[in-house]
């Protein structure tokens, strides 16, 4: 029975009907682009559900209505939603996609599944940048100190990126080197941070734990939209670069002899993701392991075509950093807590994993 | 379509591996096979070819210098193979041979890309692992992925090195008849490095041997493959045979003691 189909299978694809491998290729980006608008809706939907919650919980329905028609609200619940719930929600989100593409750009340029803004020092360097500012209220060329922090912030973690570049170039470094290289950076940096809160006035050294600790509470919708112009700005940039880096993950010698320049690939993208990260980083401080996550999420969704991994990866980070929040709304009740401990707490046992499940391919 | 190379120099920062390389003109339609000892410089020659090294010398393709081409321009006329595979990655095949066509062939429109890239799958006989991950295959399958991305830009000039390195008999078969019928029909040049004697001497039309002490020698398979010539270049002894088919094959017999050779 199953020998006859066969054979008519055959004969079917020997004849002119036979489907063509563009368009069995559509259908299967039309898959992803279905998996995209799944995660753009969860990001949605946890937006609002991270609005709904909180010491006072609103009602999911609540929130829908007077995010739609904010006239209805009463003056209280309105209050709750534009001033702290909407900022700090947005907020996540915002922080989250920044995190999420910059992770998912570093993995590709350094061929390092286990590259992330976090794991590689380049966070830790955007905090002691800030740190700077904040303990020795620095001032420079007349900027103001809310210009200074995140400028300070880019230059630090640009420095920190540079560093990486050069050392996983000129030393030919396994993916394991670079990020045990990550690592000693981040010891030496926390290391300098304490140094900076020993000498610092006790304000300063509440501003600057408040940055390592990573917290969405100071946000307001001001802060929201400046991280979000600086995403705004990047990804198109990033998506203009899918196609070369789609190529470079398939062989770097290969993506060189079509014509990509690598070196200068590498280094835009590092400037870029330092770029992200400061962003990120400068109003909620340090948040770690969602750079890391996301890319992973995305690409076990969406497979490593950049067209798609690099928007998938920013949605999942958004998505990530929402149920964090949600979950540092949730797990004492009536305490909200940094969301950079949530986000620790959960990443690090996936971040073991990884490790695990790289080394054993490795070995095998 | 010829390709010449006069007084070439290459390797890396602080080793030469060649110098002053000349060899006689490459006629157009001509399947070489580069083969040599390990360390010889082939790949370092296929890399300089396709640009990838900082060479001096003169390499003249088509009349026009390559090294005063944009590389734009030599992408659509050099193909080149890396030996390492592809990585086992969790692109599909198809991808991974679109986003080469998207980047070498932006005059192609949408359709022509699509047509390309369906008849070379075919030639391959590939096919079937289209929209396979490249983390879901075996290395020779990967390899053949990566012989796609090259094949499918249809390039005047293509470089392939050590592209049957992973692959059993059959495919391995199955990629030199396909290089071969790409050759004969675009009348194009391909240079294809490798280490099985018997392979280049079924399908090439000439060989290109490279020998430690800096030596090219060019020419048709049976004029180039001698004992005394393998001595040399591979230190072995080995003998040059008829089969029962009058093909000529080679057999190795043994490594010649240091010093010989």
């Amino acid at each position: 029975m199953s020998a006859v189909s066969q054979t008519q299978t055959v004969r079917q694809e020997g004849s002119a009907q036979r489907v063509s491998l563009a368009r069995e290729y559509r259908r299967f980006v039309w898959r992803r682009v279905m998996c995209l608008v799944a995660l753009a809706s969860a990001a949605l939907v946890a937006l609002l559900v991270d609005i709904a919650s909180g010491p006072s919980m609103l009602g999911f329905a609540d929130v829908v209505h007077g995010l739609l028609n904010p006239e209805a609200m009463d003056a209280g619940t309105r209050v709750i939603i534009e001033d702290i719930r909407l900022p700090y929600a947005l907020m996540a989100v915002v922080v989250g996609a920044c995190l999420g593409l910059a992770g998912a750009e570093m993995q590709t340029v350094l061929n390092n599944p286990l590259a992330s803004p976090f794991t590689l020092g380049v966070g830790a360097a955007a905090t002691l940048g800030a740190s700077l500012v904040i303990a020795f209220n620095i001032s420079f060329l007349g900027l103001a100190a809310h210009v200074l922090l995140p400028l300070s912030a880019f230059v630090f973690a640009a420095v920190a990126s540079l560093l990486i570049l050069i050392l996983s170039r000129s030393l030919g470094a396994s993916v394991h080197a670079v990020v045990l290289f990550g690592i000693a950076l981040l010891f030496g940096i926390n290391a300098v941070v304490g140094l900076i809160q020993f000498v610092a006035d006790a304000e300063s050294v509440q501003q600057i734990v408040f940055w390592t600790m990573g917290s969405l509470a100071r946000a307001s919708l001001d802060k929201v939209w400046i991280v979000a112009l600086v995403l705004a700005v990047c990804l198109p940039f990033s998506l203009r670069n899918a196609w070369a880096m789609t190529l470079l993950r398939s062989g770097e010698e290969q993506a060189r002899s079509l014509g990509i320049r690598v070196e200068r690939l590498r280094l835009t993208v590092l400037m870029r993701v330092s770029l992200l990260t400061a962003a990120a980083m400068c109003f909620v401080g340090e948040i770690g392991f969602i750079g890391l996550v996301a890319p992973h999420i995305a690409r076990l969704m969406l497979g490593e075509d950049h067209r798609f991994l690099l928007p998938g990866s920013a949605l999942a980070g958004a998505v990530l950093l929402s149920l964090s929040s949600i979950a540092s709304k949730l797990l004492v009740p009536g305490v909200v807590l940094p969301v950079g401990i949530v986000t620790a707490l959960v990443g690090i046992p996936l971040f073991i994993l990884l490790i695990i499940g790289r080394s054993r391919r490795v070995a095998l | 379509m010829t390709l010449k190379l006069e007084c070439v120099t290459a390797g890396y920062r602080n080793r030469s591996v060649f110098s002053k390389l000349s060899l006689p003109e490459i006629p157009a339609g001509a399947l070489v096979a580069v083969i040599g000892p390990n360390a010889v410089g082939k790949s370092t020659l296929l890399k300089s070819i396709a640009g990838l090294l900082p060479i001096s010398g003169t390499m003249t393709f088509a009349g026009e210098n390559l090294a005063g081409l944009t590389s734009h321009q030599r992408t659509r006329r050099v193909g080149y193979l890396p030996q390492p595979l592809p990585q086992a990655i969790p692109l599909v095949a198809y991808e991974t041979v679109f986003s080469a066509c998207r980047s070498a062939r932006g005059d192609w429109s949408r359709e022509e890309t699509e047509h390309a890239i369906e008849v070379v799958f075919d030639t391959l006989g590939i096919r079937q692992l289209a929209l396979r991950r490249l983390s879901e295959m075996s290395g020779g399958q990967r390899q053949m992925v990566g012989l796609a991305q090259v094949l499918v830009r249809q390039t005047p000039l293509m470089l392939l090195d050590e592209p049957t390195s992973a692959l059993d008999l059959h495919w391995q078969l199955n990629v030199l008849n396909a290089v071969r019928d790409a050759t004969t029909h675009a009348n194009s040049i391909a240079l294809v490095a490798c280490h099985d004697l018997n392979l280049a001497l079924r399908y090439c039309d000439q060989v290109l041997v490279l020998s430690p002490d800096g030596q090219a020698v060019l020419g048709s398979p049976e004029q180039v493959l001698t004992p005394e010539l393998l001595a040399r270049t591979y230190g072995i002894e080995a003998r040059i045979e008829r089969c029962s088919q009058g093909q000529p094959i080679v057999l190795a017999d043994r490594p010649l003691p240091a010093g010989v050779c």
